[in-house]
């Protein structure tokens, strides 16, 4: 990687930088902000000036980091002519835009977030055109749609509908992108740009090859506006001028113009290609320029005015000859010059005299000589006069499109239709000059602005028209982009004069037109006005709230009141997806299983009645002991299959679920409902026990004891000196599952406090207890017998049944106890103090480990004195404090609202 | 086949209660899924091995696997989180003024401003 690669990711990461740094600058500066941001694009382009003169010697400039592995995609860069091109008009564009935004803004505000957006869009914009990964480019895309989405908002309130219509339809040529991107990928059997770009035929043996055109191609119209997406670039104009020149008319909209010009180089001349650009730009270019001469409001005249042009540039690049793409590259270029005046002149009419309406306006070319002279020299330009640079570039197009051969006649026909939309953009041109500045003066008032806000639109008014005469100090620029384009062509040198050539004939054709169309104006005006208006953001918005309709009534069922509603159908599904696995797994035949005890039959008799006759019972105290009854049968279950840990775990939670079940319903009506539709419940949960039953059957009694197990069994007690495996998997193997777990119980734990109001004086349980004189005395009894217990647990977990979970579940049935009896716990007993102190203690045992250099939650000794301290007891310890801080919080929340409905 | 239709019935409770209209009961519904779930896990170890996996109390040979033991006593202390998180919503929903109605919905006091349909 040479320097000059370093310098494409200096670039980048510089425009992160300054984007960050705006809002800081704001706070200091205010609008003159911009100055500086000015600056620092141009020091930008600097830093890529070294890379850029490499690209130009016909080299380029490659940065690369590797980024994933499989599938195998870098982040590069990569610099070449084209590259080079659009890097110049966004950061030189750019810096002309910051320069513009100081006076444009209004003075003391603050517009730190309009900075840091547009500083953000342009880094985004330079991304996409230096990506050299098919994904990176995407990325970059994508970026420029949502920076572009915020910058619309920049317009207020009712940017709101264009800001989400632009997003909308620009993001699904994004993800139309994504897909063409992908498939490319897959065609050409890489990402790299380079690479897929040299893979031409294997591009288009693919059968993925029309797909990827057509994603292409849908990706590039939105982007740049063309039929039928172009209504959303004439709502973008909402937003502030600023953004309106930089985004939507210099440089987002011409990432469909790089994009096409990029894939050139794949699909350039394919019949399928040049019928749809050509057709469609051809179409867009004519329907914008109409619909540019009907619009009295001059940005939106201009808004118009790019959909037409940018239909210009896609139709040239269709036609694909190397005259007609040199043609496109060199009308980008023009375009982005003079487009970029006018929307700033036109910013600085509507600061200066209030509106844009050409209805309104009149006669500022008497008080805003300068500002009318720089108009009159991008209109000229814009309407392709002698001797702007839109001369030389309308000329090309014409000659460009003269030489379209897709069908016989199609150079006719192209050229006919670019010469309306050339005489259509004289005449709007036109109509845009004479509505602003000509006619009696109006506003007396009025000044000509200082020569600060109208500084950047005069250098870019004096360049178009410099360049027109001195094209040819663009052709290296030209001539290499025109190569990267397309390989295989000879470019050729722009000239100024052709001589009498025929496309001299055909400017000569538009200006006269053109001139007819503005002397007639009045009676075409009025033609014009009575034409039906294809409003496409309303056919938008109406397809927009069918797709929401339609959400909403896929989504209905949702909204139910009943949970069943709702639970039937992922019940539903269940049952759809056991069967298939079932099947999958084994066919449909039927297994023997595990082999069983015939204890089991008994238990398993237990269990059947106490689930039927929980699932049957109306009142509220059955269910809650059938709920506690099964959940001793099924302790009895694990007790008998070897898991005493297990057993003692859900019996102490049984009591506890019955408790809290207790308190919640001794407020609940104590009938439940009576159910409605029963037959059906019953027929879906009768099949969901089937299957589970057939995925049982099929997924058990298969092997010998797991590795892991046997690994377990075989390590616990010389690694550990624990005896009782299953504790020292939790506390010393897999400490990590349990830290988990033991949040997850710390978050429902203040899920709890927060969903339920608590005691008024703070303080656990309730001094109203109705039992409390035969509770009281007894609770004191036993209290000493029950902390012992749980002590003894936690200390023995180690080597027999207990350990922390169960420990605190017994402490936890004392604390319940407590407040049945109507005692008041001391005050550490409360929520707050266990969680955080249990979180902090499990993390502080991590932690320490890492201290020691190992990794999070290796056990340790601590050196104590009379011995060693093992760390999993410390974090036993934890997982203690945290579930008896869900036992408190039950009690103190559940039981405390039971208290106050008495 | 023991272990298969103690699955069996507990999912097919579990299942039923889910569908009942009413809070309470369908976190009912969902115990009885995680006991479901529990016994199924348990039943992967390999029953045929019933030692329980304390060294030097037994026969290593017959321990039973103890890494699903672990999975299922963190399930079961999981489970009775989410059920008492449960609990509270349909205590939270009953505040909330709207216990009265026959289906308790999911939604909480926010949305039961409405009137009972």
């Amino acid at each position: 990687m040479s320097g000059e690669g370093g310098a494409l990711a200096a670039a980048l990461l510089s425009m992160g930088v300054l984007a960050l740094l705006s809002p800081v600058l704001d706070r200091r500066l205010g609008r003159d902000t911009g100055y500086v941001l000015a600056v620092g694009f141009l020091v930008v382009a600097a830093v890529l000036a070294p890379a850029a003169s490499t690209a130009l010697d016909g080299g380029a400039v490659t940065f690369s980091h590797a980024w994933t592995d499989s599938p195998e995609i870098s982040f590069t860069l990569r610099m070449d002519g084209l590259a080079t091109l659009f890097c110049l008009l966004v950061l030189g564009v750019g810096a002309l835009i910051m320069a513009y935004c100081p006076r444009y803004l209004t003075a003391g505000g603050r517009h730190g977030r309009t900075y840091l957006l547009l500083t953000l869009f342009g880094g985004a914009m330079l991304g996409l055109v230096l990506a050299g990964d098919l994904l990176l480019l995407f990325v970059f895309w994508e970026m420029t749609t949502v920076a572009s989405f915020f910058l619309i908002g920049t317009g207020g309130a009712r940017a709101a509908r264009p800001a989400v219509r632009a997003l909308l339809v620009t993001g699904m040529g994004g993800l139309a992108l994504l897909v063409a991107m992908v498939l490319l990928g897959i065609a050409a059997g890489s990402t790299d740009l380079a690479t897929v770009l040299r893979a031409r035929e294997e591009v288009l043996d693919s059968p993925l090859s029309p797909a990827i055109a057509t994603l292409l191609i849908l990706a590039a119209f939105t982007k740049s506006a063309q039929v039928p997406f172009q209504f959303w670039l004439p709502g973008a104009m909402v937003a502030i001028t600023p953004v309106s020149a930089y985004l939507h008319a210099a440089t987002m909209v011409k990432a469909g113009i790089y994009l096409l010009l990029r894939f050139s180089a794949l699909y350039s001349g394919q019949t399928g290609w040049v019928i749809c650009l050509m057709g469609v730009g051809l179409f867009t270019a004519v329907l914008g320029a109409v619909q540019a001469l009907r619009e009295h409001d001059l940005k939106a005249m201009l808004a118009h005015s790019t959909v037409s042009q940018l239909g210009l540039l896609v139709a040239a690049i269709g036609v694909g000859t190397t005259v007609a793409l040199a043609a496109a590259i060199l009308h980008t270029f023009a375009h982005a010059l003079f487009k970029a005046t006018l929307f700033m002149i036109i910013g600085v009419i509507d600061r200066q005299a209030g509106s844009r309406d050409i209805r309104e306006l009149s006669g500022l070319m008497r008080i805003m000589p300068v500002t009318a002279t720089l108009a009159g020299l991008a209109g000229l330009s814009m309407a392709g006069v002698l001797p702007m640079i839109g001369f030389v570039s309308k000329e090309s197009l014409f000659q460009g499109f003269a030489g379209a051969d897709v069908f016989p006649g199609a150079g006719v026909v192209a050229a006919a239709l670019a010469v309306t939309a050339s005489v259509l953009t004289f005449a709007y041109g036109m109509r845009i000059f004479y509505g602003a500045f000509a006619g009696p003066m109006l506003q007396r008032q009025l000044h000509e602005p200082s020569w600060a806000f109208i500084a950047p639109a005069a250098v870019a008014a004096v360049a178009g028209a410099v360049l027109g005469p001195a094209v040819s100090v663009l052709d290296p620029l030209m001539r290499q982009a025109v190569l990267n384009a397309e390989p295989w062509a000879v470019p050729p040198y722009f000239a100024f004069w052709h001589g009498l050539s025929p496309e001299l004939f055909l400017s000569a054709l538009t200006i006269a037109s053109g001139l007819v169309l503005f002397s007639a104006r009045d009676r075409v005006d009025r033609m014009l006005q009575r034409l039906p208006r294809p409003d496409g953001a309303a056919a938008f918005d109406r397809v927009h709230s069918a797709v929401l309709g339609a959400g909403a009534v896929v989504g209905r069922p949702d909204r139910s009141d009943s949970t069943a509603a709702y639970l039937a159908r992922p019940a539903a599904a269940l049952v759809v997806l056991g069967c298939v696995g079932v099947f999958a797994a084994d066919g449909p035949g039927i297994r023997a299983g595990a082999p069983s005890d015939p204890v089991d039959w008994g238990v398993l008799a237990l269990l059947a009645m106490a689930v039927a006759a929980l699932v049957r019972t109306r009142s509220a105290l059955a269910a809650v002991s059938l709920l506690g009854a099964v959940g001793l049968i099924v302790a009895l279950w694990f007790l008998l299959a070897g898991a005493p840990d297990v057993a003692l775990t859900l019996l102490l939670v049984e009591v506890l679920t019955a408790m809290t079940a207790a308190f919640v319903l001794s407020d609940l009506s104590t009938r439940f409902p009576r159910p409605r539709r029963g037959a059906a419940a019953a027929a879906l949960a009768g099949a969901a026990g089937l299957v589970a039953a057939l995925g049982t059957l099929a997924l058990t009694g298969r092997r010998e004891l797991s590795p892991a197990g046997a690994y377990f069994l075989e390590a616990a007690e010389p690694e550990t000196g624990g005896r009782n495996v299953v504790n020292t998997i939790l506390v010393d193997f897999r400490g990590l599952d349990t830290l988990g777990e033991a949040s997850v119980l710390a978050a429902a734990a203040l899920g709890l406090l927060l969903l339920l109001p608590g005691q008024p004086d703070g303080t656990v349980g309730g001094p109203r207890a109705p039992y409390g004189r035969v509770l009281g005395p007894a609770h004191r009894l036993l209290l000493p017998g029950i902390a012992g217990l749980s002590a003894y647990l936690f200390l023995r977990g180690h080597y027999e049944p207990g350990g922390g979970f169960s420990a605190a579940l017994v402490a936890g049935t004392a604390v319940a106890f407590g407040y049945l009896a109507g005692r008041t716990g001391p005050r550490w007993l409360s929520p707050r103090p266990l969680l955080a102190a249990g979180l902090v203690l499990g993390a502080a045992v991590g932690l320490a480990a890492m201290v020691l250099g190992d990794p999070f939650l290796t056990p340790f000794t601590i050196p104590v004195p009379g011995g060693g301290l093992s760390s999993p007891l410390l974090f036993d310890a934890a997982v203690y404090l945290m579930v008896l801080g869900l036992v408190v919080t039950v009690v103190d929340r559940l039981g405390a609202g039971r208290a106050e409905h008495r | 086949m023991t272990a298969a239709i103690a699955v069996g019935v507990l999912t097919a409770g579990g299942f039923f209660l889910l569908l009942r209209p009413g809070l309470v009961r369908v976190t009912f519904g969902f115990v009885l899924l995680g006991h479901a779930a529990n016994v199924l896990l348990l039943a992967a170890g390999g029953p045929e091995r019933r030692e329980p996996p304390l060294i030097g109390d037994g026969d290593p040979a017959g321990m039973a696997d103890p890494l699903p033991q672990a999975f299922v006593l963190t399930a079961i202390v999981i489970t009775f989180g989410i059920t008492v998180y449960l609990l509270g919503l349909a205590r939270a929903e009953h505040l909330a003024g709207s216990g009265s109605r026959s289906g308790t919905g999911p939604e909480g006091p926010a949305e039961s401003a409405e009137p009972p349909r």
